[in-house]
């Protein structure tokens, strides 16, 4: 398979506002990447617009406001999937192709009960967990430290070193990951299914801002017991260049951006 | 009332009158158009009347209300007009491609961008969360109608002291709850259509208590061959209503705009406020640039002031033509609107385009695909005139020059009294100490952090220098925002906002021009090239001829510094009548949102110190100019000189080309620019310490109120060595 | 016909933020003495189907989308 082969579906309805540079980062890595709007793979669109989703190699989730966040964010986006195609993208996670959710993408996987999923389930019923409001009440846009926790199963961060710190930026106002389950981290760790989490900057201590959401044992990104679905509240596909990274001026090693890791890592595992 | 006897009921299913002004006394005449929310004065009312004379018949009550929003200052200038023209309409660039909507300007050979700043300051006062989010609503349409994608918000406030204990009168809300509230508003609707609010500013001052002010700016970019233009391609053409339905929400927002806040506007208004929804607009921005980008429209209009009134007249005159209304097709929120209300009604998520008939299939379609409801509801003739019908029944036909021509007027006005040195009274200072911590605590000086990142400042991932620059977490404001408008190219845009209202209170010519030199030294600080200005110009009541004194001597400064400067203002508003119950004024406030060009915007420049031991310059004069200054205000200055702007240094500085500042920066060599501003280079430096942990060394902080530069020479080599190692990613188009 | 009202509030022990927030707002506006603000949804739907089928309907959509179990409760009463 060649890069370009990689199709990837960004998928969007109204309100999704982050597909354009999510579409770009997967195609500054390669891939073929197409916006497609729900209508296309639900058959509401004229015919020569439809798509199936099983035409795709990668399903992306981007940020925005998905039909206003009314009830909770991401639940409309998700409630939408599930009547209208939910078993083509629980085959499509069967068949262990990668899925990646950011920010409102990662709340509408949580919606959709494929994150965090339950050992040996594909697509809970019912969401297992929450992205609820920051604790600062309020939208927090700033830049967030993030260690790679991940011990490898993780399809996006496969070319990421351990432990490795990198810097992608937050911009939302419900990023609070929190479950009913009084050992939800413990599950977690044990599965492999942490994979990122907020960190300060060394010798710091990881608080607020540096967590910028409350997230109970600074988790920023999960993924699913498989290790093909990923959702993350901050923003790899911002941060693709040195120079969108917010303290560029002070000097730079490189001028790529720590958000191409995400996009490269995933390219390497299809494409070996 | 009396006005009673004139309007004459139509025996038709739906509501229309026709009123007898023929036979109206004067007292009638003044008394219908304050009954029906026209607010024309006498002689307006009478130049109708003579109209209709000549028709040989009664206006109806749709005709009248139409010209009640044609007339009104927001929509025709009437009071600012002339001055406009005399100082800043003339000047010209090359690189202007379009004074439409939004002013657009060469980007590079491929694309223009598009600029252009308006205010939404009496809803906001009234409903700061719905105003001030409609507010963005409309910019965005300015700037998309342009066929351009949007990239930016900025928006400069004005309130009055937050912290204010003091009885405020019937019908004022606390600043607090204005601020609190307008910040939501914005954040709610800017983050939610996903475009980044990338640069902004806050002034507090008592005379804003009454009427606060909520500018709004916005950037885009847009392919130079899909430039879009804001009228009709001629006779024969289809006009379709487009995005949300029409309701009573908006409804004389114009007039509104138009008259001072009165202690009832709270209840009175209501219906004036409108309601936004982002998330049926968002889906409209991609419907919009798809039509446009499929070549399938002639023309595109926001519904903007006076709501179908103002956009069809005004698409249909611009393009030589007239225009034919069926009225009862335009889709609406609630039923039984009567036919004058949904053709003045300002309902928010509207637009315009006009197509040929062979398209209109093709465009209906795409607004299906995006769920964006699309109407037919007027075509454009040969006449020079809009007609209206309802169920095919003719309820308006006037001439179209008639409607939108609108009175100008040259009104009286005294010019201000200036603040001069000679009458200068210096104020007792504490000690140093104390002056430090008072200044840096003022609500104008301190930090606003807590708003700036409420708002998603970068989305689209194309945001270079943020807001809030420095280190991680440890950050202060920065002088200009760069943005990468087109990812794949290094080319930027610089955006800053220019506007000290203290300055123009004490001396309106320099202050008007000390707008445009700000904007212009915050550009330059971050190593770009200043090109071109959008301006908002927020005064008080133009027939009070303090007021228009105030506003002809900022706009000659303003002008005057463009015409030297030979940079366009291609775009702008202007808002009057800001006064609050009891006859308070607003400061006088030119608010300008300059831009600037860089062609590689990996040569920015940040504001914060970067290292210990780097040098710190000062560059320009420092003069004995204290009116308007922060210090003066806190501790009880009188009068003095108001900064005047060195026109000639700002060009070419200590005898070099044209913007030599951006020259040195080109080659990386300062490490900072810093311009000064209202609290003068004390605040600067420590906002630098802040950022970046580094304290200047030497006796003394110097006193100077212009640039300062920082320069270190090792860092220069690391990053010259680090951008030969780079890639750039590719485009993929 | 029947209308009912679905009610979604936080869990005990939930964070309120919006709740927070709103106090905090009304104070601003001078009201005094505003011991909690708690912030609840009501979704009020008219349905046609008798009342015992519409509540439970109103129940089913609590599950499917309007609640999420993690973090809210929901009632449906018949109005």
């Amino acid at each position: 398979m060649k890069a370009e082969d990689v199709k990837v579906c960004v998928l969007r309805i109204e309100g999704t506002n982050c597909e354009d540079e999510m579409a770009y980062a997967f195609e500054s890595v390669g891939a073929t990447a197409e916006k497609v709007h729900l209508k296309q793979l639900t058959g509401q669109a004229p015919l020569e617009m439809r798509r199936s989703l099983e035409d795709y190699d990668i399903l992306a989730f981007p940020g925005g406001f998905s039909a206003g966040d009314y009830i909770r964010a991401g639940a409309i986006f998700a409630a939408r999937i599930r009547s209208a195609i939910g078993d083509d993208v629980k085959a499509f996670v069967e068949a262990e192709k990668p899925v990646l959710g950011v920010c409102n993408g990662f709340q509408i996987l949580v919606e959709l009960g494929l994150l965090p999923a339950k050992d040996g389930s594909i697509m809970d019923p019912v969401p297992t967990a929450a992205l609820y409001n920051n604790d600062s009440a309020r939208f927090e846009c700033r830049p967030t430290l993030l260690r790679n926790d991940n011990n490898g199963k993780c399809v996006f961060t496969s070319s990421m070193k351990k432990k490795q710190v990198v810097m992608f930026p937050s911009a939302h106002g419900e990023g609070k990951l929190l479950s009913m389950d009084e050992n939800f981290v413990q599950k977690l760790e044990d599965n492999d299914q942490v994979v990122f989490r907020y960190v300060a900057p060394e010798g710091e201590e990881t608080k607020y801002p540096w967590n910028p959401n409350g997230s109970p044992s600074d988790i920023a990104g999960i993924c699913n017991p498989a290790g093909n679905v990923m959702g993350l509240m901050p923003h790899p596909e911002r941060v693709l260049t040195r120079f969108t990274h917010p303290d560029w001026t002070r000097g730079y090693e490189t001028e790529e951006g720590d958000g191409i890791l995400i996009f490269r890592s995933v390219m390497e595992k299809l494409l070996r | 009332m009396s006005v009673d006897r004139l309007m004459i009921k139509r025996d038709v299913p739906y509501q229309i009158y026709d009123v007898d002004v023929l036979s109206a006394t004067d007292e009638e005449l003044k008394e219908l158009s304050a009954e029906m929310g026209l607010i024309l004065a006498l002689d307006e009312m009478k130049v109708i009347v003579d109209y209709f004379k000549k028709e040989g018949r009664n206006p109806t009550d749709i005709e009248l209300q139409a010209l009640g929003q044609a007339w009104s200052e927001h929509c025709c200038y009437k009071s600012s007009k002339n001055i406009l023209k005399e100082f800043v309409f003339a000047i010209d660039h090359p690189d202007v491609l379009s004074r439409g909507d939004a002013g657009v300007m060469v980007f590079d050979d491929d694309y223009g961008y598009a600029l252009r700043i308006e205010s939404h300051n009496h809803p906001s006062a009234i409903e700061p969360y719905g105003g001030a989010a409609t507010g963005i609503g409309g910019i965005l349409r300015d700037v998309i109608c342009m066929g351009a994608q949007p990239i930016g918000l900025v928006d400069p406030l004005c309130f009055g002291p937050i912290d204010t204990e003091k009885e405020l009168p019937q019908g004022i809300k606390h600043p607090k709850y204005l601020t609190n509230g307008v910040v939501s508003g914005i954040r709610d609707y800017g983050n939610r259509m996903g475009i980044p609010t990338v640069s902004g500013g806050f002034f507090f001052d008592e005379k804003y208590t009454g009427n606060c002010l909520v500018n709004v700016g916005c950037l885009g970019i847009v392919k130079r061959d899909e430039l879009a233009v804001n009228y009709a391609g001629g006779p024969g053409e289809v006009m379709i209503l487009f995005g949300g339905n029409t309701g009573r929400d908006g409804i004389h927002g114009v007039t509104f705009a138009s008259a001072d806040l009165t202690s009832t506007s709270d209840e009175d208004s209501r219906g004036a406020v409108q309601l936004g929804d982002p998330i049926t607009k968002e889906p409209t921005l991609h419907a919009c640039l798809e039509v446009n980008k499929a070549g399938l429209i002639t023309g595109m209009k926001d519904l903007g002031g006076g709501g179908l009134s103002c956009v069809i007249g005004e698409m249909a005159l611009d393009a030589g033509c007239g225009a034919d209304v069926d009225l009862e097709k335009v889709p609406l929120k609630e039923a039984g609107l009567a036919p004058w209300e949904i053709w003045v009604s300002e309902s928010q998520e509207r637009m315009m385009v006009t197509c040929k008939e062979e398209n209109v299939e093709k465009i209906l379609q795409i607004f299906e695909m995006w769920d964006v409801p699309a109407t037919v509801v007027a075509r454009t003739t040969d006449q020079p005139r809009t007609r209206i019908f309802w169920e095919g029944q003719p309820i308006f036909d006037m001439d179209l020059e008639f409607l939108t021509g609108g009175p100008v007027y040259n009104r009286p006005y005294v010019l201000p009294k200036v603040s001069t040195k000679a009458n200068e009274k210096f104020p007792e200072l504490p000690a140093n100490n104390e002056v430090i911590l008072k200044l840096l605590s003022d609500l104008n000086v301190a930090s606003k952090e807590w708003a700036i990142r409420q708002y998603d400042h970068e989305v689209r991932a194309g945001t270079i220098l943020r807001p809030m620059v420095g280190k991680m977490n440890m950050t202060g404001p920065g002088d200009a925002t760069v943005l990468m408008p087109v990812q794949g190219r290094w080319k930027g845009l610089a955006a800053a906002v220019g506007c000290n209202p203290w300055f123009c209170e004490e001396d309106p010519y320099k202050g008007g021009m000390g707008c445009i030199d700000e904007a212009c030294r915050n550009i330059i600080a971050v190593g770009a090239r200043p090109h071109a200005f959008t301006d908002c110009l927020n005064f008080g009541n133009p027939e009070k001829p303090e007021r228009l004194g105030e506003f002809r001597e900022a706009v000659r400064g303003l002008g005057e510094i463009c015409k030297k400067l030979k940079m366009p203002i291609p775009s702008g508003n202007v808002s009057l009548y800001n006064e609050a119950p009891g006859g308070i004024h607003i400061l006088p406030t030119p608010m300008i949102l300059g831009t600037g060009l860089i062609d590689d915007v990996r040569k920015a420049v940040s504001a914060d110190f970067k290292e210990e031991g780097n040098l710190v310059f000062v560059v320009g004069k420092t003069l004995d100019e204290m009116a308007g200054s922060l210090l003066f205000r806190k501790f009880g200055g009188v009068e003095g000189d108001v900064p005047a702007v060195d026109v000639d240094n700002l060009i070419a500085p200590h005898g070099q080309d044209a913007r030599s500042y951006g020259q040195v920066s080109g080659q990386s060599m300062p490490r900072l620019f810093r311009r000064r501003t209202r609290s003068g280079s004390l605040r600067d430096v420590h906002l630098r310490r802040h950022r970046s942990r580094y304290r200047p060394q030497g006796d003394g902080i110097p006193r100077d109120r212009e640039e300062t530069v920082l320069r270190e020479q090792h860092q220069v080599d690391r990053r010259g060595q680090a951008r030969e190692r780079g890639r750039i990613p590719r485009d993929p188009r | 016909m029947t209308v009912i009202e679905i009610r979604v509030e936080l869990k005990k022990g939930v964070a309120d933020p919006e709740g927070k927030n709103t106090k905090k707002t009304v104070e601003a506006l001078g009201f005094t003495g505003i011991n909690s603000v708690k912030f609840v949804k009501v979704f009020e739907m008219d349905i046609d189907a008798p009342a015992d089928k519409a509540k439970e309907m109103g129940e089913e959509m609590c599950r499917k989308l309007l609640a999420n179990p993690v973090i809210q409760n929901y009632t449906v009463t018949v109005r």
